[in-house]
């Protein structure tokens, strides 16, 4: 019988045939990672829950494996609070006394840092403490978000415990985006399509011949998203692209994987790239998704029919704009956002927030003059981090402020006061947005 | 046997950041400090409701906590002495870190008969919902593993003897 991904990863890892509706009461990860939201109380819950043990057999408290557990201090740096600073030192003794990989403060986005640097390889068990660890999916890599009991287990064993072997859902992609539309249009049109609630516990495997015409840059942030339609994770297959972005990267083995032709599926769901246009997520959801020429009706519709998380619009007019988080602030995000901006200034009643996604991207855009378009421009440009994704510091919203933002999230008060209007959209729509001072269509600056 | 009284209704889609603010979570380490800033920004009511009450149960749409994979929703949510939730649906990291930490969670396909002050009994192993106060029952379905661990508040007892396990063979080899 045909297998999914995901099943033949779990497959592999527990030694036997397993198929979606399985419970593997221990399933063996790969690779762990830990930021600094959860990082110290996990390291917390660790050594208060198991010293004990290890003291029995003689041993200080060691992770599963040092090789393969990673803390990446990304959310609140460079620390803006005393408890946080504690909270990166505490990392910081822990990790080096135990031999495991600490990014440094400014680094990035443990997203993106761990893809880059080539430690996400196909049939990966993935756990992070984030539930944007969906990303690494892209990868052809089994990657899940989890809480800090969760997480601070997997610490001491390496093993998922109770884990269901989940159903997937197939997006079948076909033809290619057409110019000013992106693969965070497609995740958006997709997260509005399906709803909030629309891949609850499963998996959404992205394939077809669309795939492959995306760069591993839009992979990512497709699969990014994939939590904000409700998806245990997103997946993709192993292809050239993937195999040439390895290539003299990948510090792991590398084996190709795909899913079976006659693998199970929950169900298909069919996009024809072509066909769509830029997209813009309106406050207070991810799934209130329109297409850029719909704004006005979307605002008239948000002022007839309001609800808590379908929150009153004025008007088209926005005062904040970011270009940057796990989603979108990687190379290519950046190239776009320079190629709607060049030639143009930020609009002065908008405050333009940039944040590239890790050092390398930081370096790399400064290199090719990337930042110097931003900065000319009159953006605000940051050592990478969260950032206002976060809701903590880099740009907290006011309750007057209208934010659009390339982030994945637009929930009540995620970026500040819960009276601030967030708007999800593309690099390039972000960017028109702040050259115009309001919700603006990117096409006419790509022509 | 769970008693309590339903002091908060919400809809759909409640996310972990309605739940607990990310401002919040790095303030501290420890699972009570999330007490005060449960729902701060959605409902900054809530905790005031939930003191008039000795046991708390939240009743909610569909897929309540889904966002974030932070775990301080929970305690928020649990260290005001919330005993359990029912909702239509949980996405799975909300759903497993609630296990974790003994956070009862019931999902029944119709929550909207529910009643602010409703007083409920729940029975776990019946897998009944007894609504005191209007005279109604609802059956819910919980696989027995799941139960147990509900009931035992997490699933460190298994962890810790896997681990002891791993530690043997280890020194085994040695
Ligand atoms: S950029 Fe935003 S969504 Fe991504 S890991 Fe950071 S806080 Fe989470």
């Amino acid at each position: 019988m045909g297998q999914t991904m995901v099943e033949k990863i779990v497959s592999r890892h527990v030694g036997r045939p397993v198929y979606a509706g399985e419970k593997i009461s221990r399933l063996p990860i790969t690779k762990l990672f830990f930021n600094d939201v959860i990082g110290p109380p996990a390291i917390k819950g660790f050594l208060e829950n198991f010293s004990d043990l290890f003291a029995k057999y003689g041993l200080t408290p060691q992770v599963f494996d040092p090789q393969r557990v990673f803390f990446i201090p990304d959310h609140s740096v460079p620390a803006f609070a005393i408890a946080i600073a504690e909270g990166i030192k505490l990392m910081q003794a822990f990790a080096k006394e135990r031999g495991i990989a600490m990014y440094k403060e400014g680094d990035g986005i443990e997203h993106v840092v761990l893809i880059e640097d080539g430690h996400i390889v196909p049939w990966d068990i993935v756990l992070g403490t984030d539930s944007h660890t969906d990303t690494n999916g892209a990868l052809g890599a089994l990657a899940f978000g989890v809480g800090t009991t969760e997480a601070m287990y997997a610490m001491a064993t390496g093993h998922l415990y109770d884990f269901v072997v989940p159903e997937s859902i197939r997006f079948e992609l076909s033809g290619a985006l057409p110019t000013g539309v992106y693969a965070k249009d497609l995740i958006l049109y997709l997260i509005g399509t399906m709803g909030a609630g629309g891949c609850s516990k499963r998996v959404a495997e992205f394939t077809g011949e669309g795939v492959r015409s995306l760069s591993m840059d839009a992979r990512t942030t497709i699969c990014n998203m994939a939590v904000e339609m409700s998806a245990r994770t997103g997946i993709m297959a192993y292809d050239e692209v993937l195999a040439d972005y390895l290539k003299d990267r990948a510090r792991w083995p590398v084996e190709p994987i795909a899913s079976d032709p006659d693998a199970t599926y929950a169900r298909t769901v069919h996009v024809d790239l072509s066909a769509l246009e830029p997209m813009v997520a309106f406050p207070h959801k991810p799934a209130n998704v329109t297409p850029i020429s719909q704004v006005q009706e979307m605002i008239a519709r948000s002022q007839r029919e309001p609800t808590p998380d379908f929150c009153p619009v004025e008007d088209d007019t926005i005062t904040d704009a970011f270009l940057g988080s796990c989603t979108n602030a990687r190379y290519e995000d950046l190239v776009i956002g320079a190629q709607v901006l060049r030639g143009h200034k930020v609009h002065p009643d908008v405050n333009l927030i940039v944040i590239p996604a890790s050092r390398k991207v930081y370096e790399r855009a400064m290199d090719e003059g990337i930042l110097q378009v931003f900065i000319k421009a009159g953006a605000n440009v940051e050592s990478s981090n969260c950032g206002p994704c976060f809701g903590s510091h880099m740009g907290v919203l006011s309750s007057k402020s209208k934010m659009i933002s390339t982030s994945n999230r637009n929930y009540k008060g995620r970026m500040g006061s819960p009276e601030a209007r967030i708007f999800l959209a593309s690099p390039a729509t972000v960017v028109a947005s702040a050259i115009e001072g309001r919700l603006a269509d990117p096409r006419k600056y790509l022509t | 046997m769970i008693t309590g009284t339903v002091t908060s209704i919400f809809g759909d889609d409640i996310n972990t950041d309605d739940i607990i603010p990310a401002s919040y979570l790095q303030q501290s380490t420890d699972r009570r400090f999330f007490k005060d800033y449960a729902f701060e920004k959605y409902d900054p009511a809530f905790r005031q409701r939930c003191q008039q009450a000795e046991a708390n149960i939240i009743v909610a749409g569909a897929n309540f906590g889904c966002g974030s994979s932070r775990e301080q929703a929970v305690y928020a949510i649990k260290e005001n002495r919330v005993v359990c939730v029912i909702a239509r649906s949980y996405p799975d990291i909300f759903y497993r870190n609630a296990l974790n930490n003994g956070l009862v969670l019931i999902t029944l396909p119709d929550t909207s008969s529910f009643r602010l002050g409703d007083e409920l009994a729940i029975d776990l192993d019946a897998g009944t919902v007894e609504n005191r106060s209007q005279g109604t029952r609802f059956t819910f379905a919980m696989p027995p593993e799941e139960r147990e661990t509900f009931k035992q508040g997490g699933m460190i007892g298994r962890v810790r003897a896997h681990l002891e396990e791993i530690l043997a063979a280890r020194q085994a080899r040695r």
